[in-house]
């Protein structure tokens, strides 16, 4: 018996994952072949070239906000945990302590130095510098820092009176020099060619200067040096280059059944602002036969503005007034990412390494698995 | 100050045999692809050229297999490990191997989350082998990331125009 | 795991290991060479020690065998002060 060919409301069915009141539906992906008998859902790249598509909604420095339309989770999902995981970043991985008096431990302090992010010449950064990888013979490791693969930095600050005070003053900052240790107190000390690609505007600096590091008191001194490497976040979270990369799907709210007046204020109260918003029902709508807007001529109704500002709450399934009328669901291929950047990279160019870094994990696996066979 | 910074001031000649030594080949500037996009087809051949010379040089890093098929596979039904990889590629490559119509059956597992071992499973109908669907698949996937790439980089540019 | 180890410099037979917690997280282990050890501040012989008083935090330099109390204030708990020795962590 020859197979139908799927209609477009089917087709549009099966993209939409159902999210009811108490459970979520037809979650997994099912445009496999052979799932559907008579029809032809194998890997095309043109068929997917055709249906891909990108739309970017916020494009700043270091936040990016964009979608992407006709993938696959498992393809979505692999972005997202490369770019948080695989993108290599320089922090701080070595501190020297020659004198810490501060109340701050030596290790406490060491952690909150790691943690800070930095930024640099982009070029300095990405192609000039490459890994460091301790040496396996212990006493070898002080003549492993080159300049292509370690960065100094040096903190040093003591604390003294400042007898410049109004007497009677109690805030720590005026009646002390130094009295706070901020990060931009970090100086940046370039070695061999460094100073080529890391000099003014591209010089090593912390993102944010007025981090505290820690506080001081008269006669505190710290004294330290340390050495940046390149890292990524799957070994320590310091080096991951976003301060969390992360997607939502695409909400879809469908009004089966008009609903008007009162209600139809109450349903948009459900939704964030920006959601739901209310029109008239004009004289050609309440003309129509069993559409529901018999007689209700002159009232508002609510109608979908912008779904994708809906944080899908569910509050709207839990009146009784609107039971039946709405459905609630998520598009299964719309993905909309939000990449924040903490400063080393752009948003824009974290996707596009996460995306060549994947790229070139699958070709090298495919060498990998020429060679087995042999 | 420690000893360490005095011996930075050794001038290295970039692409000499230190540096390349030094670093693992995912990482090699030389075949990132992802900073030219526009010269994709030159780093990539530049880029294996490079791979060949390290994998003779050195034999601890670059030279680890990575794959390989555990005991107890046929040609139709096989079982692949893979060393350092997880859910980010398991998935991944899940999926793009299911949409080979070939495929009987594809599923990835990772035996322990202690272990970074992530096993993929491939059974197939008669007429191609197990080993030919996952490259097949890796090969799918490199194709999907190229097709990302260009759509986004149209994207940004055309959003760059708009703004 | 170290290969330097440490001698007391007043020249008594005793080796002991110089150095801080080994394993975990926040290892750290002290850069043990005696040519870097900083003798500035320590008294012209190189071997007197620097305690802090404990009521009025002045630096009270003390010979071995001296007693044990601080000049200003006569105050006979001391403490000893960081160490000159460098010491290295990891930022994790």
């Amino acid at each position: 018996m020859p197979h139908k060919p799927p209609t477009k409301e089917e087709l549009e069915r099966r993209k939409i994952v159902g999210i009811n009141e108490e459970t979520i539906t037809d979650v997994a992906s099912s445009d496999y072949p052979l799932h559907y008998p008579g029809e032809e859902h194998s890997w095309d790249i043109d068929a997917f070239r055709r249906g891909f598509s990108i739309q970017f909604h916020h494009n700043d420095p270091f936040e990016a906000s964009f979608s992407l339309i006709g993938i696959d989770a498992s393809i979505a999902n692999a972005f997202r945990r490369t770019m948080i995981a695989d993108i290599p970043t320089l922090a701080i991985e070595t501190v020297f302590i020659n004198n810490n008096t501060s109340v701050i431990q030596d290790e406490v302090l060491s952690h909150r130095l790691g943690l800070i992010p930095f930024k640099g010449g982009h070029e300095g950064l990405h192609k000039f510098l490459k890994w460091w990888r301790k040496p396996t013979d212990e006493t070898l490791v002080n003549s492993s820092y080159y300049d292509y693969n370690t960065v100094s930095l040096r903190l040093e600050i003591q604390c003294e009176h400042n007898d410049k005070a109004a007497p009677g003053e109690t805030d720590p900052t005026k009646l002390y020099k130094h009295a706070h240790v901020y990060a931009r107190d970090i100086e940046f000390c370039p070695v061999g060619r460094q100073d080529r690609y890391f000099s003014g505007a591209d010089t090593i600096a912390p993102v944010n200067p007025d981090i505290l590091i820690a506080k001081l008191r008269p006669g505190q001194e710290i004294s330290l040096s340390m050495h940046m490497h390149k890292g990524v976040g799957s070994d320590h979270a310091k080096f991951s280059p976003v301060a969390t990369a992360s997607y939502r799907l695409m909400p879809v709210i469908n009004i089966e059944r008009p609903i008007l007046g009162a209600d139809a204020e109450k349903f948009a109260r459900c939704f964030p602002r920006g959601v739901i918003g209310l029109k008239k029902v004009t004289a050609k709508e309440a003309a129509q036969e069993g559409s529901g807007y018999e007689g209700h001529e002159g009232e508002v109704k609510a109608v979908v503005v912008d779904p994708m500002r809906d944080t899908v709450s569910r509050e709207c399934l839990r009146h009784e007034e609107f039971k039946g009328k709405v459905k609630l669901g998520r598009r299964r291929d719309h993905f909309i990412y939000l990449v924040e950047s903490t400063g080393q990279w752009e948003s824009d160019a974290i996707f596009l390494e996460a995306v060549a870094h994947l790229k070139k994990r699958a070709r090298d696996l495919e060498k990998q698995v020429v060679n087995m066979v042999r | 100050m420690p000893k360490a910074r005095t011996k930075k001031d050794e001038a290295i000649e970039p692409g000499s045999d230190i540096v390349m030594d030094e670093v693992p080949t995912s990482h090699q500037p030389e075949t990132r692809d992802g900073m030219s996009v526009d010269d994709d087809d030159v780093d990539e051949e530049g880029g294996d050229l490079e791979m060949d010379e390290n994998e003779e040089e050195e034999e601890e890093e670059e030279d680890v297999q990575r794959v390989r098929i555990l005991p107890g596979s046929t040609p139709t039904a096989a079982s692949f490990e893979f060393l350092n990889e997880g859910h980010t590629l398991g998935n991944a490559l899940r999926y793009i191997i299911m949409k080979n119509p070939d495929v009987e059956f594809c599923a990835y597992a990772i035996p322990h989350p202690s272990e970074a071992k992530m096993n993929v499973r491939i059974q197939t109908f008669e007429g191609t082998t197990a080993t030919q669907a996952l490259e097949k698949g890796l090969q799918d996937l490199q194709e999907l990331c190229d097709v990302v790439t260009d759509k986004f980089v149209e994207a940004r540019d055309k959003f760059k125009a708009a703004a | 795991m170290s290969r330097e180890e440490y001698q007391i410099p007043t020249g008594s037979a005793s080796a002991s290991v110089g150095g801080g917690a080994g394993a975990g997280a926040g290892g750290s282990s002290s850069y043990n060479a005696p040519a870097v050890r900083d003798y500035t501040g320590s008294g012209a012989d190189g071997g007197t020690m620097y305690y802090m008083c404990g009521d009025c935090a002045v630096r009270v330099p003390l010979e071995k065998g001296a007693a044990i109390r601080c000049q200003k204030c006569g105050a006979r708990v001391l403490y000893k002060e960081r160490t000159k020795r460098m010491v290295q962590f990891e930022a994790r």
